[in-house]
């Protein structure tokens, strides 16, 4: 252990490496609090060089790694194997290159998603994918987990986005992958790697497309009576070939905690549910699609809708569903979002019986989702320290995994498996599909060593399999 | 192949023998796969029967390449072996979900009967391969067109796959759903990857709406530097869904722009072109003549690039073509293809200043390219793909782990897998 710290120190310098336990006490888990495990050190890494030479280090002393961004993952991807060392990349924060002409930049994996849009902005461009943690949530993690977000339906996930990757594999080797061009000479490895959540290397680089800000935008919230009306309005709109750039219901339970909270945003306490339709692109033609939506909306059983006169009221209606989760923090200490897909023509049954489920089991569940992709985020809010609540949260959550694959889904649409869902993936696919995603891993990583326990349902790995890395078990931090 | 087989021809009717009615056989006369003679044909009826062909493939140490509609095989180097070509012909079936706006095809499919299934509920097929392509041809091709700008590419329209290994598992990745991480995107992996780790089955795709109104205009000659600044405007337009440049590399180019959207955007966009560039009206068929000479061997014999390279980079790539080169430039997708022609198929002096002029035309551009087109003679000691860095031992970890007897086109993908 002391000639790992050593060795740690010695490539960024002692000031940037963590081991005392109150300091690693943050690092056990990511947004996914009820999953932890307790690294050896934390280390910050300035550049790639210096994420090799951590990566070397681990290897010759056997120790599994990890990459970290910001740690707002919400299924344990970012959370460690025991006694393993976090190379933690967000001092790796600079906008290296912004190229408008070709509409892409080059950031470091630290950079935060909504800085890199705002530099952007200047050049009448942004970075698409917006995760709802745009605030805080990093490039890498973001390249890590392939991360959506509400405008996710018309512009694609982080997957769509990124042309070219630098990463460090598990043997310390660094490596270009991808083009600028965004066209692969050989296979789509920049495919492989976004999404696979830190366990074929780490990204120290990416080199990402930027988009045209649309030239304009109009926002509207339509008022239904019941979830089950709005879900049938959005399979109206997809059915009749509208693309909006955004479709998200917000149910009656969290409309309640929102108009409690500081995110208060004067939606009609007695509604069952709103939709948010955001349509963006030529200013000529979102008038006739503001219509068409108004049409479908009100044939679904709209008691109202509105449209955004300006930017502040665009802002309002966002608020409803971006302040959900904070406002969530009112109904209990804790709270599971849980991330799951199903068909669009789905929804309205599924949400119904996810409904069902949360009250079978007597819990505090509401819904606010990225409708318009089937993206399901039912959140339960909760104690954990009531243990037969917690082991009723996860019940629920099993079962709504189950519905969701039932009704031809899957079981995460953007927060990725990470060690939440490892045990579910045989809900979705059998043993030889699982065998070829051991292949792939195994052809970047045949040690696992890096992110070890993660995606995959992992027999070992060589923090287990390696006796020099044992002994790194310290006292737990209680 | 055991001692009682002496030849792949016995090897190969012994498996035909082992595998029954589940695969269809055929002994024909030789066809050329990059100068290798093939005279069998394997057609397994469903997935089950692929991958017990595959399995057998491997026992009996034989390869084959993977054919669907016979629209890419120029594309790769001259494998080091090819006994059969494994044709999905048979994998056929279309499961459609209008409301859902996703479909499934059998990778048999033709891209022109799936198109026509799709659309007469409002849908469009979002890959511009030629109509007689099969769907998973088109996939593990990665094929593209000049609609591919507004489409995207292959790797963002398919949801899910169906894939049997080379070592014969029958395996599914992605899903049906529009939005999925659940594991490893497996379906990027395939997209592109030419069979070489798996065969595709069937696929998941997603669907387009068919848009409310489509224009095509063209834009008449103008001196490189003028028509690329002029196409990369035109290509950035709100509707603008293709965006072509065609001629010679150090002649003028002329081009043709598709717009598809709303009436009003369509409108609008084409007034522009037509007040600011002077553009024509034309006709659609302009698109699929584009997508169609694209994707021609140059005639009689030559050599066809693609040569991957940003707006900015463009007028370098046309000054580094030799002068007198076919080009097709889609500016709104950063790529360039050119084209050669050879005095003979032996041409071998004509080989090297077209894969020279290639090579220096990349060079002014990201470095990369890769040849999509050539006769054997041609490809000889030559990796089509171009140098691939430091990505070659992944691929090749990956060739041997999905494929760990070379059943599948050996040598005929990057790097050599």
């Amino acid at each position: 252990m002391a000639d790992l710290l050593d060795a740690l120190r010695d490539v960024v310098g002692a000031e940037r490496v963590l081991a005392r336990p109150e300091e690693l006490f943050v690092y056990e888990c990511d947004g996914l609090t009820l999953h932890k495990g307790e690294p050896c050190a934390v280390a910050f890494p300035r550049d790639a060089r210096e994420v090799q030479a951590i990566v070397r280090a681990c290897r010759t002393r056997g120790v599994p790694f990890l990459p970290r961004g910001a740690g707002t993952g919400l299924s344990g991807g970012a959370q460690p194997a025991p006694g393993a060392v976090v190379i933690e990349c967000s001092r790796m924060d600079r906008i290296l290159e912004i190229d408008a002409a070709n509409r892409l930049a080059v950031v470091q994996p630290g950079v935060i998603n909504a800085e890199l849009s705002k530099a952007a902005l200047h050049y009448g461009l942004f970075y698409a994918p917006d995760p709802s943690s745009q605030l805080a949530c990093t490039i890498g993690g973001n390249v890590a987990e392939n991360s959506g977000g509400p405008h996710t339906l018309k512009y694609g996930a982080t997957s769509n986005h990124v042309l070219a990757l630098e990463v460090v594999l598990p043997d310390g080797e660094l490596l270009e992958v991808g083009s600028r061009s965004g066209w692969s000479a050989s296979l789509d490895l920049v495919g492989a790697l976004v999404g696979s959540e830190g366990t074929l290397g780490i990204v120290t680089a990416a080199t990402v497309r930027l988009v045209p800000l649309p030239e304009g935008v109009e926002t509207l919230l339509a008022v239904f009576p019941d979830v089950v009306s709005a879900c049938r309005a959005v399979g109206a709109i997809i059915g009749a070939g509208l693309v909006p750039a955004a479709l998200e219901i917000v149910d009656r339970r969290t409309i309640a905690a929102v108009e409690a909270s500081v995110y208060a945003a004067g939606l009609p306490r007695d509604a069952g549910a709103v939709l948010i339709v955001e349509l963006d692109g030529a200013s000529v033609a979102l008038p006739g699609e503001v219509a068409r939506v108004r049409d479908l909306a009100a044939a679904a059983g709209a008691t109202r809708v509105e449209v955004a006169r300006d930017a502040d009221e665009r802002a309002r209606f966002w608020r409803a569903r971006k302040g959900a989760f904070g406002a969530m923090g009112r109904l209990a200490p804790d709270l599971y979002v849980h991330d799951a897909v199903v068909p669009r023509t789905k929804l309205a049954e599924v949400i119904e019986q996810v409904c069902a489920i949360g009250d079978r089991h007597g819990l505090t569940l509401s819904n606010v989702f990225h409708a318009g992709d089937g993206n399901l985020h039912p959140n339960i809010s909760f104690d954990r320290r009531n243990p037969d609540e917690l082991r009723r949260v996860l019940a629920a959550g099993a079962e709504i995994l189950a519905l969701c694959v039932a009704a031809g889904g899957v079981i995460t649409g953007e927060h990725g498996i990470g060690s939440e869902k490892r045990d579910f993936m045989g809900l979705l696919f059998g043993e030889d599909d699982l065998d070829a995603m051991h292949r792939l891993r195994a052809a970047f990583d045949p040690d696992l060593c890096c992110n070890p326990g993660k995606v995959l349902p992992t027999p070992r790995f060589c923090a287990e399999s390696n006796p020099k890395a044992r002994g790194y078990d310290r006292v737990p931090f209680a | 192949m055991s001692a009682a087989e002496s030849t792949p021809a016995d090897a190969l009717q012994t498996l035909a023998r082992e595998l029954g009615s589940g695969l269809e056989s055929l002994q024909h006369r030789p066809v050329s796969i990059d100068g290798i003679a093939v005279s069998f044909t394997l057609r397994p009826r469903d997935g089950e029967a692929l991958a017990r062909t595959l399995r057998a493939l491997g026992e009996h140490g034989l390869a084959a390449v993977p054919v669907g509609g016979g629209r890419h095989l120029e594309l790769g180097n001259a494998p080091r072996r090819v006994d059969a070509l494994l044709c999905t012909s048979h994998l056929g079936g279309v499961d459609f979900e209008a409301a859902e706006g996703v479909c499934h095809a059998g990778a048999g499919i033709r891209l022109g009967a799936l198109r026509a299934r799709v659309g007469e509920a409002g849908w469009e097929v979002p890959l511009d391969a030629p109509d007689d392509a099969s769907v998973g041809g088109a996939i593990a091709a990665a094929a593209i067109g000049p609609r591919s700008q507004g489409f995207g590419a292959p790797r963002d329209v398919v949801l899910g796959l169906e894939v049997v290994l080379g070592s014969g598992e029958r395996t599914r990745c992605g899903g049906r759903v529009v939005k999925n991480v659940t594991g490893y995107d497996l379906p990027k992996l395939y997209t592109g990857a030419c069979g070489t780790l798996g065969v595709i089955e069937g696929a998941w795709l997603r669907l387009r709406p068919r848009p409310a109104r489509t224009r095509v205009l063209s834009l008449p000659a103008r001196p490189a530097t003028d028509a690329l600044a002029r196409g990369i405007g035109a290509a950035r337009l709100c509707s603008a869904r293709a965006c072509a440049l065609q001629g010679r590399a150090g002649d003028a180019l002329h081009g043709v722009v598709e717009l598809a959207g709303a009436d009003e955007s369509v409108e609008r966009d084409a007034q522009w072109l037509t007040r600011e560039h002077g553009a024509l009206e034309a006709d659609a068929v302009l698109v699929d003549r584009v997508r169609a000479e694209q994707h021609a061997t140059p005639a009689p014999h030559g050599l066809r690039f693609r040569i991957p390279a940003l707006p900015t980079q463009l007028p370098g790539v046309l000054a580094a073509l030799d002068p007198g080169a076919e080009v097709i430039v889609y500016p709104g997708l950063r790529l360039c293809y050119a084209a050669f022609a050879l005095a003979s198929a032996d041409d071998a002096p004509g080989a090297e200043r077209g894969f020279a002029s290639a090579a220096g035309a990349a060079s002014a551009a990201l470095g990369t390219f890769r040849c999509e087109s050539a006769p054997p003679a041609a490809k000889r000691g030559r990796d089509v793909f171009g140098p691939i860095g430091g990505e070659a031992a992944l691929v090749r970890a990956l060739k041997s782990r999905f494929d760990p007897h070379g059943v599948l086109s050996p040598g005929r993908f990057a790097g050599g897998a």
